[in-house]
């Protein structure tokens, strides 16, 4: 090791060399250190940000907040669930449509991605690619070219046919945005599934569906519970396809606290997005204790 | 030579309980033609090794006798009825697989209930089949542990376990000994035998591994290249193995080029031997002689030839223990010998000897 070290660094001063053996990695590993810290506080910033606001207990948005208190958590339970007045039967409402919206989105993408992984698995990886590609196609799309392609869909379906969506005219969108997510996850729960398992099923005297619901199914769960709760979350955070898609009746939480800040810049709002991130990260933390089983972070 | 143990084995087609019988079964991928024209008759209770090189159709022939594969063309009987149309599920048919595919979430007795489970037996049944089977394969007090907490020999057993659950009409296994090591996979091989032997089931194993074969089946199929090359029991095939092939395969046969010379006279490397054969004088054959066939003895450059032997020098010798190993250099040829004889312990390498051919211990097929 010490030869090694005189000769791939021969410049090296004679106080370097007696140094630890990973020294050669010494300056690289700081850059990389502080590259790395300045990446995790630029996605964390937001959040704490948001978290500390939330707590404020001034009535304005100066940061750092004057004092603390828990009031604006108060509010954002009075706007959710408190007395019926005009807005909080708005704000309830958005929260509904929004918990109905991510749980159609939910089982719709794990309805189609399931039978669909499974199909494109046993066809020995042929379809595979093109399949991704295709569900991939929704997220390298313009968001805002899309919200308006739904838009004009939507408008023409209930123009031509008078069929008033409803829910749906957020949920598809949702489901389309879901997909990919949906579908790598149980892609690759599916891999894991050797169809020497089925055809061992199939030899005791399983039908073809009886295999796949005894076996391929419960082998998926992990992939299948992660999927449900990603299309959960991505149907629950998304704003702007549904900024395009919402009506006055048909409107989720996103929507509603986007109004409500544009009217109104209050710490209700961040009270309130402090309880969806610790719902996104109980439902991440569930995802990872799934996908990683022991190896998991949490 | 070629007629009569074909007659043999007709003769003994004609007595037996036919069980599975395979008419003309061919199989094509593309333009490739996996298994061409494969005939077998397989009898109740007999144990039938399907055994070749990799790529030889074998595993090919067991999925389509399970159904998982179809054949090009061809029937499938079972006592006489046909069944290649008949789902994989419905065949009734129990598999050992390569892998095993022992099921990983679930535990030992639910691998092995699953079966009796699909065809509605009651619980405490189930419950009482599962002790008896792993009793039967000597793993007792397992049953409530995961697929993933046994060992290979046992996983080995559970999988047998889970495909006997059921009484099987016909036990299928795939290369089921191939993960385990040397001495695993020859106390399982009397274990399995012993098991099939109790059972009484049809059995069908696919093995690339002529002494597994040998030392399970009570009689062989050598394919290769999707051909039938022989059908007959263990010690037929090793005697008289049906072409040059067979005779490589099974065993560490040298293979000598030679050429008919006359009536029962073969020329080998420059020596006449009196070889029985039929063929016309002038055509070019093979003679094969397995490596502990070979006998030598010591000579020196201006002896007198000996009749039936080809002259040539030790060129390689190794002590094995119980048995020496040595190569003889015949010409171009080398020949790979193994004895534990006296004349063994007394060879010196570079030593000049007549190597003796036994007329009764070798086989002559036309090049």
């Amino acid at each position: 090791m010490a030869t090694a070290t005189s000769i791939t660094t021969p410049v090296a001063s004679p106080a370097a060399s007696p140094a630890t053996p990973r020294a050669g990695r010494g300056s690289f590993g700081w850059v990389m250190g502080t590259l790395a810290g300045l990446g995790l506080l630029i996605a964390a910033l937001p959040v704490v940000i948001i978290l500390i606001m939330s707590f404020s207990g001034g009535t304005n948005l100066d940061f750092p907040p004057q004092s603390l208190s828990l009031r604006w958590y108060g509010a954002a339970f009075d706007v959710l669930f408190g007395d019926k007045s005009e807005g909080t039967m708005s704000a309830f409402s958005a929260m509904t449509s929004s918990l109905i919206v991510g749980l159609i989105t939910m089982l719709a993408s794990v309805s189609v991605c399931v039978p669909l992984s499974y199909a494109v698995v046993r066809s020995h990886g042929r379809w595979r690619h093109l399949a991704e590609l295709l569900f991939t196609l929704p997220i390298v799309f313009p968001l805002v070219v899309l919200g308006v392609a739904y838009l004009l869909m939507t408008e023409a379906l209930s123009r031509e046919t008078g069929v008033d969506l409803g829910l749906l005219r957020l949920a598809i969108p949702h489901i389309t945005l879901a997909l990919p997510f949906v579908l790598r996850n149980c892609l690759s729960a599916m891999s894991g599934v050797g169809v020497d398992l089925e055809e061992a099923a199939m030899s005791l005297g399983a039908s073809p569906l009886r295999a796949i619901l005894h076996v391929v199914v419960p082998l998926m769960k992990p992939g299948i519970m992660a999927g449900l709760i990603f299309a959960f979350i991505i149907s629950f955070n998304e704003f702007t396809v549904t900024f395009f898609m919402y009506t006055i009746d048909v409107r989720t939480l996103p929507i509603w606290m986007y109004s409500r800040t544009v009217s109104s810049l209050d710490p209700t709002t961040l009270a309130i997005s402090t309880l969806i991130i610790a719902l996104d990260v109980a439902l991440i933390a569930w995802v990872d204790k799934l996908v990683a089983g022991k190896g998991s972070l949490f | 030579m070629s007629a009569a143990p074909k007659n043999l084995i007709n003769e003994r087609l004609l007595h037996m309980d036919k069980h599975l019988e395979l008419r003309g079964v061919s199989k094509r991928f593309g333009t490739a033609n996996v298994l061409s024209d494969v005939d077998l008759t397989i009898a109740r209770g007999e144990f039938v090794c399907l055994l070749g090189p990799s790529g030889c159709g074998k595993t090919t022939l067991l999925r389509i006798i399970s159904g998982f594969e179809s054949a090009s063309s061809g029937q499938l009987l079972l006592d006489g009825q046909e069944i290649s149309h008949v789902a994989p599920h419905l065949r009734g048919f129990g598999m050992v697989f390569q892998s095993l595919a022992l099921f990983p979430h679930m535990t030992v007795a639910e691998n092995i209930a699953y079966g009796m489970k699909l065809k509605g037996v009651a619980a405490a049944q189930r419950a009482s089949r599962v002790e008896e089977l792993l009793h039967m394969v000597q793993l007792p007090a397992i049953a409530d542990r995961p697929v993933s907490a046994l060992s290979g020999g046992q996983r080995q057993r559970v999988a047998i376990a889970r495909a006997l659950a059921v009484p099987p009409k016909l036990f299928l296994l795939d290369e089921p000994l191939s993960a385990l090591d040397a001495q695993l996979r020859d106390s399982m091989q009397i274990e399995l035998r012993q098991l099939q032997q109790q059972f009484g089931v049809t059995t069908v194993v696919v093995t690339h591994d002529q002494h597994e074969a040998m030392m399970l089946s009570d009689r062989l199929v050598v394919l290769k290249g999707g051909r039938v090359q022989q059908c007959d029991t263990p010690s037929q095939v090793y005697r008289k193995p049906a072409n040059a092939f067979v005779a490589e395969f099974l065993g560490a046969a040298n293979l000598l080029p030679g050429m008919v010379r006359g009536p029962g006279v073969i020329e080998v490397l420059g020596s006449a031997l009196a070889l029985p054969t039929n063929l016309p004088a002038g055509s070019a054959v093979t003679l094969a002689v397995r490596s502990e066939d070979l006998r030598f003895e010591p000579t020196h450059a201006d002896a007198p030839a000996r009749p039936n032997s080809i002259s040539g020098e030790i060129d390689f010798l190794r002590d094995l223990g119980a048995k020496s190993e040595l190569i003889l250099r015949c010409g171009d040829e080398r020949l790979r010998c193994h004895g534990g004889d006296a004349q063994f312990q007394s060879a010196r390498c570079g030593q000049r000897v007549n190597v003796l051919i036994d007329a009764e211990r070798c086989s002559v097929f036309a090049a």
